[in-house]
């Protein structure tokens, strides 16, 4: 099917197509979809054969074992392994039925749209006001951000925790709170997608509920992956779920895809005994 | 037991004494004598008067020019060849770079004097000058630089990089307002070191800048410099002792000088250590 957005302009053609009434099939859907995806750092395969399309608005979940290559996974999203030097990938990825890695696309425009919640909290040493408004001003918003930095730490359920302190460094946050105050510069740019990488692994349950609440008020707007390892947070939060596993082959241990699929079937009736065995809790 | 023990505290102690008198020894000895023996001509008339009066006026103020001179030309090149080689350089290119780097360093200052002398003084025809000397000091520093340039950009930890990558910010951006800030003290303590070598420096002057009992001029080219490692070595040879202690009292200033700049530097780098722990909390 023809794309909807124009990748390099971020311009959105209309949704019918010429000369017909019919609206564009489902794959309209499908805002991201990796096709036979390998990935290599240097001469080490860490990803073989990933395909698993991620559909708009709804919360997918990566599941696996540790080292199985989700965070590889979720940055191949976002072009953000292009920044680690002597990687390469295979097969497709398309962000709104375009070739994320054609030779036209600039990776800081896929970036803006496709945002990113890094597995360990890394705020910039800057204040936890400055942390919000450094990216959407350095992207050409102008005038007063008090308004987006107060909306998106709320959002991050944050605010109340630092509004009396906003010009003071981020570093004064515990771990967790510096883990929501990377939620909230992620959520200030407004992104299409949020890709989240295991954000509520240092939050306390309070704060996680509060993240998981989020994530289902952005999920009206935005696209959600997430990588976990909390078997209850995947079945809780999401509506699909991918079970990543290690393969174990004569060159080395690859990251596979096991299974994918609704998270309900996933977690009651998996197809592979793999999956099975990891999400009641026999694996890993 | 108690006295084998005690015994080898006591061993141990004087073993830690003695390595740090060691240390300040040498030191203390630089400074004692040459404040003893500039102690004859101690007092304002240094700062007022010019060398050929009894004062290094002249001298002090010619050396900070020359000082500003290398912090302008060798910090604009330094840090700029540093940020280039940490953030943008090809593989290849910054290993052919930090190769001539490292020749650089070790080259002998008098044979960096020599080859200015030669290109700059005789051969571009501006006679001992401003701009000779500090092209020559420049090129002697400018190893340090790069070096403390490039090291303090690559100790910013990847994650921020990439925390400001994933935000969609350009290049450009990421480079001004997320990995130079951390950077800079790192950056700054490079440029203060390479100005403290600049001020004890004699070699490349020696054949660049000549020297002159006057105030030192704006000019860049033709017009000699005065400075204060010149007047440590010249007057040391003059039979006059009132001119010997004078030789001693520019080598008091020199020291002086460089105890500034390091105090500045340790300013810095006690700041980016608060910096850097609370980073990697
Ligand atoms: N920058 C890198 N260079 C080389 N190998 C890497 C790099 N990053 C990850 N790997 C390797 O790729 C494999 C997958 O790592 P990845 O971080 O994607 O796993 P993960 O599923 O996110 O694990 P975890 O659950 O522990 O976060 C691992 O074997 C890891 O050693
Ligand atoms: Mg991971």
């Amino acid at each position: 099917m023809s794309p909807t957005v124009n990748l390099s302009t971020g311009e959105r053609r209309p949704l019918l197509r010429p000369g017909t009434s019919e609206v564009a099939p489902t794959a309209d859907d499908i805002v991201l979809s990796t096709q036979h995806v390998s990935f290599f750092y240097g001469d080490v395969q860490a990803l073989s054969d990933i395909s698993l399309d991620v559909h708009r608005q709804e919360i997918t979940a990566l599941i696996g074992p540790s080292g199985c290559g989700k965070t590889t996974f979720l940055r191949c999203l976002n072009r953000l392994n292009d920044m680690v030097p002597r990687t390469r990938l295979e097969g497709q990825v398309l962000f709104d039925g375009e070739d994320l890695y054609a030779k036209s696309v600039r990776p800081i425009d896929i970036r803006r749209r496709i945002g990113m919640v890094f597995q360990r909290a890394n705020p910039f040493p800057k204040s936890i006001y400055e942390n919000v408004a450094i990216a959407p001003r350095a992207n050409g918003q102008r005038g007063n951000l008090d308004d987006l930095v107060e909306e998106s730490l709320r959002r991050a359920a944050l605010w109340d925790e630092v509004k009396d302190k906003l010009k003071s460094s981020a570093f004064d946050l515990s771990g967790g709170q510096q883990q929501r105050l990377c939620i909230a510069r992620a959520i200030a740019v407004e992104p299409e997608v949020l890709l989240m990488d295991e954000p509520a692994s240092a939050l306390d349950p309070v704060a996680t509920q509060a993240i998981e609440d989020l994530m289902q008020d952005l999920k009206r707007d935005y696209t959600i992956v997430i990588v976990t390892h909390n078997m209850q947070q995947a079945a809780r939060t999401s509506d699909r779920t991918a079970f990543f596993t290690v393969d174990q082959r004569p060159e080395g241990r690859v990251g596979v895809l096991v299974e994918y699929d609704d998270t309900n079937t996933i977690f009651t009736n998996p197809k592979d005994p793999r999956t099975e065995d990891y999400v009641t809790g026999r694996f890993g | 037991m108690g006295i084998w023990r005690r015994l080898r505290n006591v061993g141990f102690w004087t073993l830690c004494g003695l390595a740090a008198l060691a240390i300040a020894a040498p030191a203390l000895w630089v400074l004692y004598t040459v404040f003893h023996q500039s102690l004859p001509v101690i007092g304002w008339r240094l700062l007022t008067h010019n060398t050929n009066a009894g004062g290094l006026k002249n001298a002090i103020l010619g050396t900070l020019w020359l000082l500003f001179g290398v912090l302008v030309l060798a910090g604009i090149v330094g840090v700029g060849s540093g940020i280039y080689l940490a953030e943008f350089a090809p593989r290849g290119i910054g290993q052919v770079a930090r190769f001539f780097s490292d020749v650089l360093a070790g080259m002998p200052s008098i044979v960096l004097g020599y080859v200015a002398y030669i290109t700059l003084v005789v051969q571009a025809g501006w006679g001992y000058s401003y701009l000779a000397g500090v092209i020559a000091l420049s090129v002697l520093v400018l190893p340090y630089i790069v070096k403390t340039t490039e090291v303090a950009l690559r100790q910013v930890p990847t994650a921020l990089r990439e925390g400001a990558a994933g935000l969609g910010m350009t290049e450009r951006i990421i480079l001004w307002k997320i990995v130079l800030p951390p950077a800079l003290p790192g950056i700054m303590s490079g440029v203060i070191v390479a100005l403290a070598i600049s001020t004890g420096e004699l070699a490349p002057l020696l054949f660049t800048v000549g020297f002159t009992d006057n105030n030192p001029s704006l000019a860049l080219t033709h017009q000699q410099v005065p400075y204060l490692t010149s007047v440590i070595f010249t007057n040391l040879q003059l039979p006059d002792p009132q001119a010997q202690y004078l030789s001693a009292a520019a080598g008091a200033m020199s020291l002086l000088l460089l105890v500034i700049l390091i105090l500045i530097g340790r300013l810095i780098t006690a700041r980016s250590v608060k910096a850097t722990r609370r980073m990697a909390l």
